[in-house]
C-alpha cells in the first residue's frame, strides 16, 4: 500500500508540468514601444530566432536613447534584460562582453588598470576616456569634414562680400566724385566707406547670428526627428558668434578698403561721367 | 571670376559627394556578381555578431531553388596569432574559397586545403609572415584555464586584397569548415552571411522573393535594398549635398548677377548710345545675358579643376572613416555629374543676367543720354 501510495505520488511528479518561474522584468526601446505599440505592464515573447523557443518577459520601464553620438546611425531596437536572463536566452553560458568598473579616484584607476592587466589572459582593462576617444572617431572624421567644408564656405563668402561691398560702392561712384570734386580728401571717403562697411558688417553679422541660431533649431528638430534621439547637431556657441563677428568685420573692413581704394584712385571727373575719355580731357585741361 | 570658380568647385563636389556613395557602394557591391546577402534576421551583413544557424540546411534549400547559380557562405570570427611575446588579433572569414565574394589574391594562390589560410598586407606585415610560412592560431581564449581555444597551424598560401575591409586592416580568410570548427559548438553549423549569385537572365527581385518564401528566418538583403538601408543611415550626407550645393548655386548666381550689374552700370552710355541708334532692346539684353553666360561657363571650366582638387581632399578627409571598406568613396567624379552642374550653373548664369539686361534695356534712351553726356 505504501509503495503504491509512493509509486502514485512520484508520478504525480514526473507528469506534473514542472513550476513556471513568474516573468522577469525588461526594459525597452521608447522607439520601439512607439513602433510596436507596447506599453508598461505588457507580457513579451522573446526568442532568440524568429519563431523560436525564448521566454516570456514583462515591460516594467522604457529608456530614452542617451545623447550619444555613436548611436545616432543605429536604428536597431533595444531592449535591456536582467543578465542571467539574457545569458541563459542567447546560450552564452557564464560570459559577459565586458565589465564596468568604478573606482576611487585617478591613481586607483591606474593601479586597477596595471594590476587587471597583469593578471589578465584574454581580456583587457581600458580607461572609460581611451574607449571615448576610440568610438568618437567617427565623429572626429565628420568634424573635420565639417571644418574643411566650412574653410571654403568662408573663401567663397569671403569673396561674394567683397563682390556686393565693390557693386555697392561702385554704386555711389557719382557722390564719392561730387565729394572729390567738393575737396574733401581721399583719406576722408575712404575712412567713411569703410565705417559704413563696419556697420553694414556688424549689423550683418548679426542678421547672420540670428538666422544661425534659427537654421540650427530647424537642424536640430529635423534630424532629431530622423534618428529619434536627444542629440543637439548644431550648436550656436559664444565662441561661434565671436569668431563669425570678428570674421564679417574683418572682411568687411577689407572689402570696404579695397572698394573705396578703387574709387579714389580714379579720376573724379571720370567717376562722374563714367567714361574714360575724361582721363584726357583732365589731362589736357591740368 | 575666382568667386564664380569657387561657387562652382562646391556645387559640383557637392554633386559629387550627393552620388558618389551611392555608386562607389554599388561598384563595390557588385565587384564579384553577387546579387543578393542573407543575413541573419533583421540585420545586415556583418551588422552585428549574429549568426544563421543550420548552415547546411540553408545551402540545401537554397539549391532548390533553381534561379540560384552559386551560393558562397561567409563565417566571421576572430583569429589570435601568437608571434614571439605578442599576440596579434585579426579579422577572420571563414569561406568556401572555390566560390569566395570577399577577396582578390594579390600574390601566391588561394587556400586548398583545410590548414591554409590567405592573409592582407597589414597582417603579414604585423606577424612578420611570409607565404609559405607555418603560424599558430587560435580562435579564441579560455581565461578560466589561461589559455587559447581552438588551437591550429596554418600555412600561409597567398597574400589577398579584402573588398570590404578598410585598407589598413588584419585579415585573413580560411575555409569555413575549419573556422566553424576551432569555434567548436557555440557556431557548428553557423554562417554570418551567406553570398548568393543568379543566374544570368534571372530576375533578382523574383529570385529574392523565393529565398524569401522558402528562408523566412532569414533577412535576404538585394543590392537596391542595401542601399536603400545605406541611404538612410547616410542621408546625411546627402542632405548636406543638397544644402550646400544649393547655397554654392545662389552664390555663384548673385556673384554673376553682380558683376554683370558692375558691368552694365560702367556701359550705360554704350547701352543707351546702341538703343538710340535702334538696336532691338531684346538683342540687348540677349548680349548681357550672354555675358552673364561667358562669365559663369569660365568660372565653372575653373571650378571643374578646383573642384576636383577639393573633391579629392574632402575624400581623404572621409576616407578615415573607421571601418570604412578602402574601396568605398564619398566624392566619384562623373562626367555626368560635371555636365549636371554646367547645366545647373548655366541656366543660373541666364537667371543672372536677366534683372542687369532687363534694367539696362529699359532705361529711357533720352534722360540716360543726357546724365550720361553732361553727369
Amino acid at each position: 500500500m505504501l509503495a503504491a501510495l509512493l509509486l502514485a505520488a512520484l508520478a504525480q511528479s514526473i507528469d506534473s508540468t514542472p513550476a513556471r518561474h513568474p516573468p522577469r522584468s525588461v526594459a525597452i526601446d521608447e522607439r520601439l514601444a512607439t513602433d510596436a505599440r507596447i506599453a508598461l505592464g505588457d507580457r513579451l515573447d522573446v526568442t532568440t530566432t524568429p519563431g523560436g523557443v525564448g521566454d516570456t518577459v514583462i515591460v516594467t520601464a522604457m529608456v530614452r536613447r542617451r545623447a550619444d553620438p555613436s548611436e545616432v546611425a543605429r536604428s536597431e531596437y533595444r531592449v535591456i534584460m536582467h543578465l542571467d536572463e539574457l545569458q541563459s536566452l542567447v546560450g552564452y553560458g557564464d560570459r559577459v562582453d565586458r565589465f564596468a568598473v568604478a573606482t576611487r579616484g585617478r591613481a586607483a584607476t591606474d593601479s586597477a588598470i596595471r594590476h587587471i592587466n597583469d593578471v589578465a589572459f584574454g581580456f583587457h582593462a581600458f580607461r572609460s576616456r581611451d574607449i571615448a576617444v576610440e568610438t568618437s572617431r567617427t565623429f572626429l572624421v565628420v568634424s573635420r569634414f565639417h571644418r574643411a567644408i566650412g574653410v571654403i564656405t568662408i573663401v567663397a563668402s569671403a569673396i561674394f562680400l567683397l563682390c556686393i561691398m565693390l557693386l555697392k560702392v561702385d554704386e555711389r561712384r557719382r557722390d564719392v566724385a561730387a565729394l572729390r570734386l567738393m575737396g574733401i580728401s581721399a583719406r576722408s571717403i575712404v575712412r567713411s566707406v569703410m565705417v559704413e562697411a563696419a556697420l553694414v558688417a556688424v549689423v550683418g553679422s548679426g542678421v547672420g547670428v540670428a538666422l544661425g541660431w534659427f537654421a540650427a533649431q530647424l537642424i536640430n528638430w529635423h534630424y532629431r526627428g530622423v534618428y529619434r534621439t536627444p542629440l543637439a547637431f548644431a550648436l550656436v556657441t559664444p565662441g561661434i558668434v565671436v569668431l563669425a563677428v570678428a570674421l564679417s568685420l574683418v572682411l568687411g573692413l577689407a572689402a570696404g578698403l579695397l572698394a573705396s581704394q578703387r574709387l579714389v584712385r580714379m579720376p573724379a571727373l571720370e567717376l562722374l561721367t563714367g567714361r574714360r575719355e575724361a582721363r584726357h580731357v583732365t589731362a589736357v585741361v591740368r | 571670376m575666382l568667386g564664380v570658380a569657387v561657387s562652382a568647385a562646391m556645387l559640383l563636389d557637392m554633386v559629387m559627394l550627393s552620388t558618389g556613395m551611392r555608386v562607389s557602394l554599388r561598384t563595390l557591391l557588385l565587384s564579384r556578381g553577387f546579387q543578393l546577402r542573407l543575413a541573419p534576421k533583421g540585420t545586415l551583413p556583418f551588422d552585428t555578431d549574429a549568426t544563421i544557424p543550420d548552415a547546411s540546411n540553408v545551402i540545401r534549400v537554397l539549391r532548390t531553388i533553381p534561379e540560384v547559380s552559386t551560393i558562397s557562405p561567409v563565417l566571421g570570427g576572430q583569429l589570435h596569432v601568437t608571434v614571439g611575446t605578442r599576440t596579434i588579433t585579426a579579422t577572420a572569414l571563414g569561406v568556401e574559397p572555390s566560390v569566395q565574394g570577399d577577396y582578390e589574391i594579390t600574390q601566391g594562390r588561394p587556400s586548398a586545403r583545410p590548414n591554409e589560410l590567405v592573409a592582407s598586407d597589414d597582417f603579414l606585415r604585423a606577424t612578420g609572415a611570409k607565404i609559405g610560412d607555418t603560424l599558430s592560431a587560435a580562435s579564441g581564449y579560455d581565461p578560466q584555464l589561461r589559455s587559447f581555444t581552438g588551437r591550429r597551424t596554418f600555412l600561409v598560401v597567398g597574400r589577398a586584397r579584402f573588398l570590404y575591409m578598410p585598407a589598413e586592416h588584419r585579415a585573413v580568410a580560411l575555409p569555413i569548415a575549419t573556422l566553424q570548427q576551432m569555434r567548436g559548438a557555440e557556431l557548428r553549423d553557423r554562417a554570418s552571411l551567406f553570398m548568393i549569385r543568379a543566374r544570368e537572365g534571372a530576375d533578382v527581385d523574383t529570385v529574392l522573393q523565393h529565398i524569401q518564401a522558402a528562408l523566412p528566418a532569414v533577412t535576404a538583403v538585394s543590392i537596391e535594398t542595401a542601399m536603400r538601408q545605406v541611404d538612410e543611415r547616410m542621408s546625411y550626407f546627402r542632405q548636406l549635398a543638397f544644402i550646400l550645393g544649393a547655397v554654392s548655386l545662389a552664390v555663384g548666381f548673385l556673384l554673376v548677377t553682380t558683376l554683370v550689374t558692375v558691368s552694365v552700370n560702367e556701359r550705360l552710355g554704350e547701352i543707351v548710345v546702341m538703343r538710340a541708334i535702334g538696336v532691338a532692346r531684346s538683342r540687348v539684353v540677349l548680349q548681357i545675358v550672354i555675358e552673364g553666360v561667358a562669365i559663369m561657363f569660365v568660372g565653372a571650366i575653373a571650378g571643374l579643376g578646383l573642384g576636383l582638387v577639393t573633391a579629392r581632399y574632402l575624400n581623404s578627409i572621409l576616407a578615415a572613416f573607421p571601418g570604412l571598406p578602402a574601396a568605398i568613396d564619398f566624392f566619384v567624379f562623373e562626367p555626368r555629374d560635371a555636365w549636371g552642374a554646367l547645366g545647373l550653373l548655366t541656366v543660373a548664369g541666364i537667371l543672372a543676367g536677366i534683372y542687369p539686361s532687363w534694367r539696362g534695356a529699359s532705361l529711357p534712351i533720352a534722360i540716360t543720354l543726357r546724365e550720361e553726356a553732361v553727369g
